[in-house]
């Protein structure tokens, strides 16, 4: 018997039908990947099963029975548990008091024998974090591994993960499937959201796949590869990777020299006509690199020198600093020239202000809309985009203003593989027509794929690699602090 | 959606009035009668009405200011203080300096936004909330005014607590038809036109919003935050200032302790009902001012007590913010 099967669901926002006649069926004790383009669906459906939205058709059966799931609460207690991407842990509260949150027999316990409870928790699923630490000290990895604990403390037996591997580094992720590997060996299902055909197929038995809200295949991964995959996905044969820009590397666009901030002290140059990689793992210093690039953080020695100021920021964490959840997809857009709104074609002065020139931002949105092939209207909220369609959002506030240096962070997250081969090739062309790009990325394939250059980033210094061909081995090592050669 | 918001504010209008009506009932008065007298003294005859109209002039303008100030982040609450000390500066210039309309009107705004600036300053170099300045700069701005009419500007008869009559010609006209209600008024529904243009389809509206619901977003498009926030209390600080000036120039002809009728306060409750939205500003000033003309009546011809209106104002205020929250937060 399935252990959960969702029927012919569906669901509409408003005009957007997100879900048409979505299906899936689970078992029990199996890992059953959800796999789709950028607002296929995949959150959509999960948060029905969650109980976070009411499906306006379709049937729910829990273990063949029909069920009805009203709220997240009550899907804790079916044993259903949602671990979402964002954080959503209170960041002032230390582990112990985030793990037991919501635990009723938790509440009167006396802090010694809650951490206690909290630390025997830790210890059964092999993480080792002392539960007296502030959840804000800790890294969105670990964070990520406490929200799966806590999920776990309630009993449940069907654990969801939307896109849980977006924001780890390669080890991290390794860590993740071996968890969940345990989990499925104790009997536990689950549901994996994931853009990254390999972990998909190195870890789930099943696989689902959404296109415009409906289900068009659904069948055991064994009789499929990576290619396989890919084709399922896209309807053609996976292209083949693309190349670095062709163009030569010309005047200097962004030069640092011997910048110094806490935790980072390095020299860099960027030329126009190349995409300079910044490789290493998150946590190396390329928080305070963006801070200071975005010109939220002025460095102690050292300064940003530009050709022509300002660069366009593509930010390594969309939700606090990409977008305006709360503002519609134009403003969001607008905003990028609402600090100087003089120099924009948006704006028109009078009065001594600027005025929106609302037709024009109309016509601004639906061009950047197309271009970025965004899923969704112009008054749409940008909190109602999928996480993917969000990202592209970011994109074209980066680009919006036309900026010569693009600082592009860990670009592709969250992007299905037709939008990744899409980005990249558009910061490959933003070089080729004279731009510069600094691509920092937590993702080695990506920063070989398209850089001209690559420098890797290991504590807050940069190793710039002077062979022209850096093998990948060599960059693996450095980014792990080792010589390199 | 722009439908759907309209809702809850009235739900939140109904759910206080019936919940006046149980208490009516619990008191042992006859709700229906008591509403009756509270519409009629507020809108039922000519008098009424002007009544009721000038004082949704300064819950208007104070509404702007607290609608534009909380959409930021900002949460002044010294319309009371600003009100005063425009009203203080206004006086001041039209008795002693010049008796230029536009003028004294001027000296009332940039008086309300040396108020507001003060609590800027105070935010900016000291990090002192703005919520504790704004509430004691109240006290302080009261007791000067307090201060000032038994003192320096007192009247020169020195018979009363307060100042000699403006010049006529700092007087504001009465707009024909009316007996009472002056042109200030027309102004203000100009005003509140402009703030919804402004916070919607200006570059600094933008960036006002912005810096409310993500300052950190707005750092990375780089919008000087420091700088908004001064704007943002100066601006509020101008719109509450010139509630002042006009109440001087347009309803008492002269400045005394208890000018405002607490519209410094009625006016949170306004922005709160009306969703912080300058458009939707102008009915919430509307009902509140209307509550606060018909409570007399009510207490006169149904002998229900005035402050019960009070409550219902503070009910208000509960269920706006009630029924503001997403039911779930997803
Ligand atoms: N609360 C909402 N209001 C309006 N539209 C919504 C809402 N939630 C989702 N949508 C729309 O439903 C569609 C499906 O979104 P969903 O988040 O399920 O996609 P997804 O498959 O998770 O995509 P991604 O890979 O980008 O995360 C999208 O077009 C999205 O804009
Ligand atoms: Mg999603």
């Amino acid at each position: 018997m399935q252990h959960v099967e969702l029927r012919n669901i569906e669901k509409r926002f408003g005009s957007t039908h997100a879900l048409r006649s979505a299906n899936l069926e689970l078992r029990r004790g199996e890992i059953h990947a959800l796999l789709g383009e950028n607002g296929a669906g995949k959150t959509s459906l999960v948060r029905v099963l969650f109980g976070m939205i009411q499906p306006d058709a379709g049937e729910i059966l829990l273990d063949g029975m029909p069920a009805q799931i009203e709220s997240p609460a009550d899907a804790l207690d079916k044993g259903i548990a949602l671990v979402h991407q964002h954080s959503l842990l209170v960041p002032a509260f230390t582990v112990a008091e985030n793990l037991l949150l919501g635990d009723r027999d938790a509440f009167f316990l006396s802090p010694s024998k809650r951490d206690q409870r909290a630390a025997d928790w830790l210890e059964r699923y092999g993480f080792y974090l002392d539960p007296k630490t502030r959840v804000e000290t800790l890294s969105v990895a670990k964070q990520q591994r406490l929200m799966i604990v806590r999920a776990l403390s309630r009993q449940v037996n069907l654990l969801i993960l939307d896109e849980p591997t977006a924001v780890l580094a390669p080890s991290e992720v390794e860590e993740l499937m071996r968890l969940l590997d345990r989990l499925r060996g104790e009997g536990m299902s689950v549901v994996f959201i994931s853009h990254k055909m390999e972990e998909i197929s190195s870890l789930c038995d099943r696989v689902t796949l959404l296109r415009g809200g409906e289900t068009v295949l659904s069948q055991p991964l064994a009789d499929l590869n990576v290619r396989d995959l890919a084709q399922a996905l896209l309807g053609t044969d996976p292209p083949p990777p693309l190349q670095p820009p062709r163009s030569t590397p010309g005047e200097l666009a962004l030069r640092l020299d011997d910048l110094r901030a806490p935790g980072l002290q390095l020299s860099l140059e960027l030329r126009r006509g190349e995409i300079l990689g910044i490789a290493g793992i998150d946590g190396n210093g390329q928080d305070v690199l963006e801070e200071i690039l975005a010109g939220l953080c002025v460095p102690e020695k050292g300064r940003l020198e530009l050709a022509a100021p300002p660069v366009g920021i593509l930010p390594g964490d969309r939700e606090r600093s990409g977008f305006i959840a709360e503002l519609s997809l134009a403003e969001n857009l607008a905003l990028s020239h609402a600090a100087e709104p003089h120099n924009s074609p948006l704006y028109r002065s009078a009065l001594g202000m600027h005025w929106l020139l609302s037709q024009k931002l109309e016509r601004a949105t639906r061009a950047a809309i197309t271009r970025h092939q965004i899923k969704g209207s112009a008054r749409d909220l940008a909190g109602d985009l999928s996480g993917g369609n969000q990202q592209k959002l970011c994109v074209a506030r980066a680009l919006g203003s036309n900026p010569q240096v693009l600082v592009a962070i860990n670009p592709t997250r969250g992007l299905d593989l037709k939008s990744t081969r899409e980005l990249r090739n558009e910061l490959r062309a933003h070089a080729e027509a004279g731009g510069a790009v600094l691509l920092i990325s937590t993702d080695l394939d990506e920063v070989l794929e398209i850089s001209t250059r690559v420098e890797v980033l290991f504590r807050g210094a940069l190793s710039p690699l002077d062979s022209a061909e850096p093998s990948r081995e060599r960059i693996g090592a450095l980014m792990l602090g080792g010589t390199g050669s | 959606m722009r439908a759907r918001s309209a809702i809850a504010p009235l739900m939140a209008v109904l759910g206080a009035l019936l919940a006046l009506a149980c208490m009516l009932l619990l008191l042992g008065h006859d709700p229906w009668a008591a509403t009756l007298a509270l519409v009629d003294g507020a809108f039922g005859n000519r008098h009424a009405v002007e009544t009721t109209l000038l004082r949704t002039g300064p819950l208007l303008l104070i509404g702007l200011a607290v609608a534009l100030s909380f959409r930021a982040g900002i949460w002044n609450i010294g319309g009371e203080g600003q009100l005063y000390i425009g009203a203080l500066v206004a006086t001041t210039v039209a008795t002693k300096l010049t008796s230029v309309l536009p003028l004294v009107l001027i000296a009332g705004m940039l008086g309300g936004a040396l108020w507001s600036g003060l609590a800027a300053l105070l935010r900016a170099h000291r990090g002192v909330s703005e919520v504790l300045s704004t509430i004691l700069l109240n006290f302080i701005a009261v007791l000067l005014v307090s201060y000032a009419v038994q003192g320096p500007l007192q009247e020169v008869r020195g018979t009363y607590p307060q100042t000699d009559a403006l010049p006529s010609a700092a007087m504001l006209g009465v707009i024909p038809g009316f007996q009472r209600v002056h042109w200030g008024l027309a102004g203000t529904l100009v005003l509140a036109l402009f703030a919804w243009r402004f916070l919607f389809y200006s570059a600094a509206g933008l960036r006002l919003r912005a810096i409310g619901f993500a300052p950190r977003v707005a750092e990375y498009a780089r919008v000087r935050i420091s700088r908004e926030i001064y704007q943002v209390f100066i601006l509020a600080g101008m719109l509450a200032g010139l509630a002042g000036a006009l109440e001087v120039t347009g309803v008492t002809g002269r400045l005394f302790r208890d000018l405002s009728a607490g519209y410094g306060f009625t006016a949170i409750a306004v922005a709160m009902l009306a969703r912080l939205h300058p458009l939707a500003v102008v009915p919430a000033a509307l009902f509140f001012a209307g509550l606060d003309t018909g409570a007399a009546a009510m207490q006169r011809v149904a002998a229900v007590p005035a402050v019960t209106v009070r409550i219902v104002e503070a009910l208000v205020i509960l269920f706006s913010i009630g029924f503001a929250l997403p039911r779930r937060k997803a």
